[in-house]
């Protein structure tokens, strides 16, 4: 340990004195947080907000009021945390309209602390429940998601006094070595889908001749149904930033990139304010703290091009191309940007360094399995109850992750198949259940650990259709350089469209099973290579739903829209309601004699409005795969009423 | 979609002034596009000649790279432009039916603006508000749990927004 | 650093320039390997077509050739059961997409299509594929020269060599299965900034461009 940096000790320990007095301040009144990250926002946070500041206003209370990040549980969204002398703070979950202003108002003038909104304290107590009480708090080990929700990802100080930048300080005194020697003892592998150790990395682009070295942050998450990446940046940017810094500090970089997405405007503030805050601080630019060392962080956004998340296309995307890939080798550590050693690694990735920087590499490899140390981060979305992120133990079971953390599947309906890792994953079924969460058992599976994007599918939902989704969305995304991947997918993608369409063939599934192999062994880069993950692992594990939908034209799940029919079952429909009339956008529905609603099918679009439109007393409406069944249901119904005339 | 005079001009000087503060490095080629895309909402051809030109690249690779990213627009986008997330979990909870319910409402297709300039449609990929699927956005504004009814309403509210701003408009003359 | 190396492609041994790609150093002993896009000039290879997969010793999986560069006691077969079928799927996914014409196509007899077709005893219609038509106007609007982008395969030989002896008129544009070759706006050749000089066509190995 060298000791030159001692000025740099003095000067943080400064800062954090500052940062101290900033948090304790908050807590001299009533505190009371906002989750206002974008999920939190689609549910109404900042009208919440509004309505929290102006109650306060109104009953002249004097509250701080913190518009926070996301603590995770999104499905209860918007939440709002309530800090109170005397009691434990609590956690309320759907705080909708008039709901957020009466809980403020009975708990800081009366002391009623609204027990009936709450989702769980925070701190243990007893006279309520705390997160730890529930099942998922059993399997839940916060590391990077630990500060999300509950620190003002706009204000440094909040970070500071939390801990956060004494790794980035403690790195200062440590050599480039020292740090790349932790991290590789520590066992990170690369967050943002292969499992790459990061340590090897970071060694390859220190050992690479050369003075001027990048380290990127890679936050161009693209998988749709992951949003990992965006929470954290919304939650807690600095943690990525410190990380970011540190990498560059391991490496010999002097200058930082974050790629983020353009789809994540809110990401995109936050980040920059916090790089805006911690060049004031003295913790970015020039001689940070008044040591030797010099760093400094730029934003570059993505323009929408999921390719952009692969590393040499991300490159292209910075140095003014199309996010075309490149061929590796040589990979990005030792010739990247501007064909300098670069590294890029993922948000999460990155939020993790200074964790084990602090508390060292035995501490990291003492969470998880051997091969797979530390926590993995989920979005949890879908059929699941308890919808959000969930940071769990590497190799958790899938089960405990979705019956427990995710309390299983919403509205009573039957478990079908987990979808991880996005369109480079693939769907497992509920035989799998019991595979362990980490990079080497999901691959082994047929699915892979990608970037934790995790979809729950239940009863309702359609495998091929699924993994047409997912070829449409590769070929819409594919860069069009490579042939296997350009053509290749296009003519899975046809054929898939063909079986959701009731044009299948038998040899269908033969010749999709041919073309992935060819797709993965020919293409040029991993999204190529990846793309017919989802496709094979259903007809791997639901093969009897292609065969239906080919040989039969029904579709199980009732969802594709050329194999369904909706149908009024004449014995539950309530003649005098008209809800489901009402309900269609394209009058398909009128009486017939007997003033039983009918759908004309030639009309209809298969909305589902009408089905959502029926009062639950009747269930009148049904789906009916194949749709000639229509014709069966209505000649039943005649002949059972012609017997009921004729007695 | 033709472009008048008065937008030409404009797109050109706008344009003109933001090269001003960039040097020709490539790296800043895209950051400046994407500038001028925040500016007008679109990036015209006549804005693309200007940008290769002072970086020095043909014109055709300033085309390709607009064609290429998805957040690029070649025609001017309508005053409310409506995303439609495609997500796994929208996708999975009926973005199809949403997208549908749109395209019938605004008689545009996907990709497309009205008539009158006030809407435009897009998909857009995940904006990671699985939670909420299906989700739309509208100009920025995040929207969960649509239905086909709420498109309706949706519009509808537009309807009213438009009205009060004529009579408002009519008040101050 | 040896002034050549020695090097074994189907137990041939071939001295070659170290570092020079493996693609190269086949096709200047007179070993052919099937290719598009690969070009001498650039520094770092496309490998885009995807039809110059190679086995290599040592190594699990095929390798496109012009990725490879050659060093000492390299171990390469051009031929296996493994390249074969990638390239006779990669080749059937290309011609998919390619116009059939031959008959009335000015690269008749003279089309790399036709060589690899020979040299690896493919056939040229797609056995198991549906035909993908790109269904796009042909654009007979230059002076002198006919671009038919239905036969394309985006190999991008033109693209190169229209930034060396033309404008810059060509260059790539959109992406997925919608990529393409075209000029500024997509406008036809005759109102873009063309020269009619011609480079293109002499490079395309498709008969995409052709002499009027």
């Amino acid at each position: 340990m060298s000791n030159h940096n001692a000025a740099a000790a003095a000067a943080f320990a400064k800062l954090q004195e500052e940062a101290q007095k900033d948090w304790d301040r908050l807590r001299e009144k009533p505190l009371i947080l906002i989750g206002a990250a974008t999920c939190g926002r689609a549910a109404g946070a900042l009208n919440l907000l509004e309505e929290v500041k102006n109650e306060l206003a109104e009953l002249k209370l004097d509250a701080n009021v913190l518009e926070v990040g996301c603590m995770g549980h999104c499905y209860a969204e918007p939440i709002m945390v309530i800090y109170n002398e005397g009691f434990p703070a609590i956690c309320y979950g759907y705080v909708t309209e008039g709901v957020g202003a009466r809980i403020v108002r009975d708990y800081l003038t009366e002391g009623d602390p609204g027990i009936e909104f709450a989702l769980a304290a925070l701190e243990p107590n007893d006279m309520f429940p705390t997160f730890a009480d529930f099942p998922r708090g059993i399997h839940e080990n916060k590391i990077v998601l630990e500060q999300c929700g509950f620190i003002d990802p706009q204000n440094i100080d909040h970070y500071i006094a939390t801990g956060g930048y004494v790794a980035l300080t403690r790195a200062l005194d440590m050599t480039s070595q020292e740090i790349v020697t932790t991290i590789k003892e520590s066992g990170l592998r690369g967050r943002g889908g292969a499992g790459f150790p990061t340590g090897i990395k970071w060694q390859t682009c220190l050992d690479a001749p050369g003075t001027t070295k990048y380290v990127i942050c890679n936050a161009d998450e693209g998988d749709p149904g992951a949003f990992m990446d965006r929470t954290i940046l919304e939650s807690n940017p600095h943690l990525m930033i410190e990380g970011l810094a540190i990498a560059a500090r391991a490496v010999g970089a002097t200058k930082g990139y974050v790629y983020i997405r353009a789809e994540y405007p809110l990401a995109v503030e936050r980040v920059a304010l916090a790089i805006e805050q911690a060049r004031s601080k003295g913790l970015l630019g020039d001689n940070i703290l008044g040591s030797d060392y010099s760093f400094d962080i730029e934003i570059f956004q993505g323009s929408g091009a999921f390719v952009c998340g692969e590393e040499s296309a991300l490159i292209a995307s910075m140095e003014g191309e199309p996010g075309i890939p490149r061929h590796r080798p040589p990979f990005p550590a030792q010739s990247g940007l501007w064909g300098r050693p670069t590294v890029i690694n993922n948000v999460k990735s990155l939020s993790y360094v200074p964790h084990i920087i602090k508390n060292g590499a035995a501490w990291f490899t003492g969470i998880g399995s051997e091969k797979n140390p530390g926590t993995a981060i989920f979005a949890l979305a879908g059929k699941v109850v308890n919808t959000g992120l969930a940071e769990v133990p590497m190799s958790t079971t899938l089960n405990e992750l979705i019956n427990d953390v995710g309390s299983g599947i919403a509205g009573g309906k039957k478990f079908k198949a987990v979808q991880i890792g996005g369109p480079s994953g693939g769907c497992l079924p509920e035989s799998a259940m019991d595979t362990p969460i980490d990079f080497d058992s999901l691959t082994r599976a047929g699915a892979m650990m990608g970037s934790g994007g995790m979809v729950v599918l239940d009863e309702d939902d359609c495998m091929v259709e699924i993994a047409r989704f997912f070829l449409d969305f590769t070929q819409q995304e594919s860069c069009g350089k490579c042939t296997f991947c350009r053509l290749g997918t296009k003519h899975m993608l046809d054929i898939l469209e063909r079986i959701t369409k009731g044009q299948g063939k038998p040899e269908d599934i033969d010749t999709l099973t041919q073309l992935a192999a060819k797709v993965k062994a020919g293409s040029l880069c991993s999204l190529g290579k990846t793309a017919p993950n989802p496709v094979l692992s259903t007809i791997k594990y639901f093969r009897d739903e292609y065969e239906a939908h080919i040989n039969e034209g029904r579709c199980p799940s009732k969802m594709c829209k050329d194999l369904i029919a909706y149908y009024i079952l004449p014995e539950k429909c309530e003649r005098s309601c008209d809800a489901c009339v009402g309900s269609c956008p394209v009058e398909a529905i009128g009486d017939n004699e007997d003033r039983i609603k009918v759908i004309d099918q030639e009309k209809c679009v298969k909305c589902d409005s009408c089905m959502v439109a029926c009062p639950p007393q009747y269930k009148a409406v049904v789906k009916l795969s194949p749709p000639h069944l229509v014709e069966e249901k209505d000649r039943e119904y005649r002949e059972g009423k012609q017997k009921w005339q004729k007695q | 979609m033709n472009l008048t005079a008065e937008e030409k001009r404009i797109a050109t000087e706008t344009t003109r002034q933001l090269l001003s503060t960039y040097n020709d490095s490539r790296g800043n080629l895209i950051p400046v596009l994407q500038q001028v895309q925040n500016k007008l909402g679109y990036v015209p051809a006549v804005a693309m000649e200007e940008v290769a030109a002072h970086f020095n690249v043909p014109a055709v690779d300033v085309y390709g790279i607009i064609t290429f990213y998805n957040q690029f627009r070649l025609t001017p986008p309508g005053k409310r432009q409506v995303k439609i997330c495609m997500g796994t979990a929208c996708h999975m909870r009926g973005a199809q039916i949403i997208q549908e319910s749109w395209e019938r409402r605004l008689n545009i297709k996907m990709g497309e603006t009205t008539e009158d300039r006030e809407y435009s449609l897009e998909r857009v990929a995940c904006v990671g508000c699985c939670t909420m699927a299906p989700v739309v956005l509208i100009n920025e504004e995040v929207h969960g749990k649509i239905t086909p009814t709420r498109v309706d309403g949706l519009i509808f509210s537009h309807q009213l927004d438009k009205q009060k701003e004529k009579e408002g408009a009519a008040r101050d003359e | 650093m040896a002034e050549t190396v020695t090097i074994t492609i189907d137990d041939r041994q071939i001295q070659a320039a170290p570092g020079e790609m493996l693609l190269w150093a086949a096709l200047d002993n007179d070993i052919y390997i099937p290719h598009l896009c690969a070009s001498r000039e650039e520094a770092h290879p496309t490998a885009s077509c995807r039809l110059c997969f190679v086995e290599v010793e040592g190594r699990p999986a095929p390798v496109p050739a012009c990725t490879l560069p050659v060093t000492e006691g390299l171990v390469v077969k051009t031929r296996s059961p493994q390249v074969d079928s990638l390239v006779a799927m990669g080749f059937e996914l290309l011609m998919s997409n390619h116009r059939l014409d031959c008959k009335n196509c000015s690269a008749n007899g003279n089309c790399e299509l036709q060589r690899i077709a020979k040299a690896r005893k493919l056939r040229l219609k797609p056995k198991n594929l549906p035909v993908l038509d790109k269904n796009l106007p042909v654009d007979d609007s230059a002076a002198n020269i006919v671009y038919d982008p239905n036969k394309c395969v985006l190999c991008g030989q033109c693209v190169r060599a229209c930034r060396k002896s033309g404008n810059g008129t060509l260059g790539f544009a959109r992406r997925g299965y919608l990529r393409v070759v075209t000029t500024f706006g997509g406008v036809p050749l005759g109102e873009s900034n063309c020269t009619n000089c011609g480079a293109c066509v002499k490079v395309c190995p498709v008969g995409a461009l052709a002499q009027k």
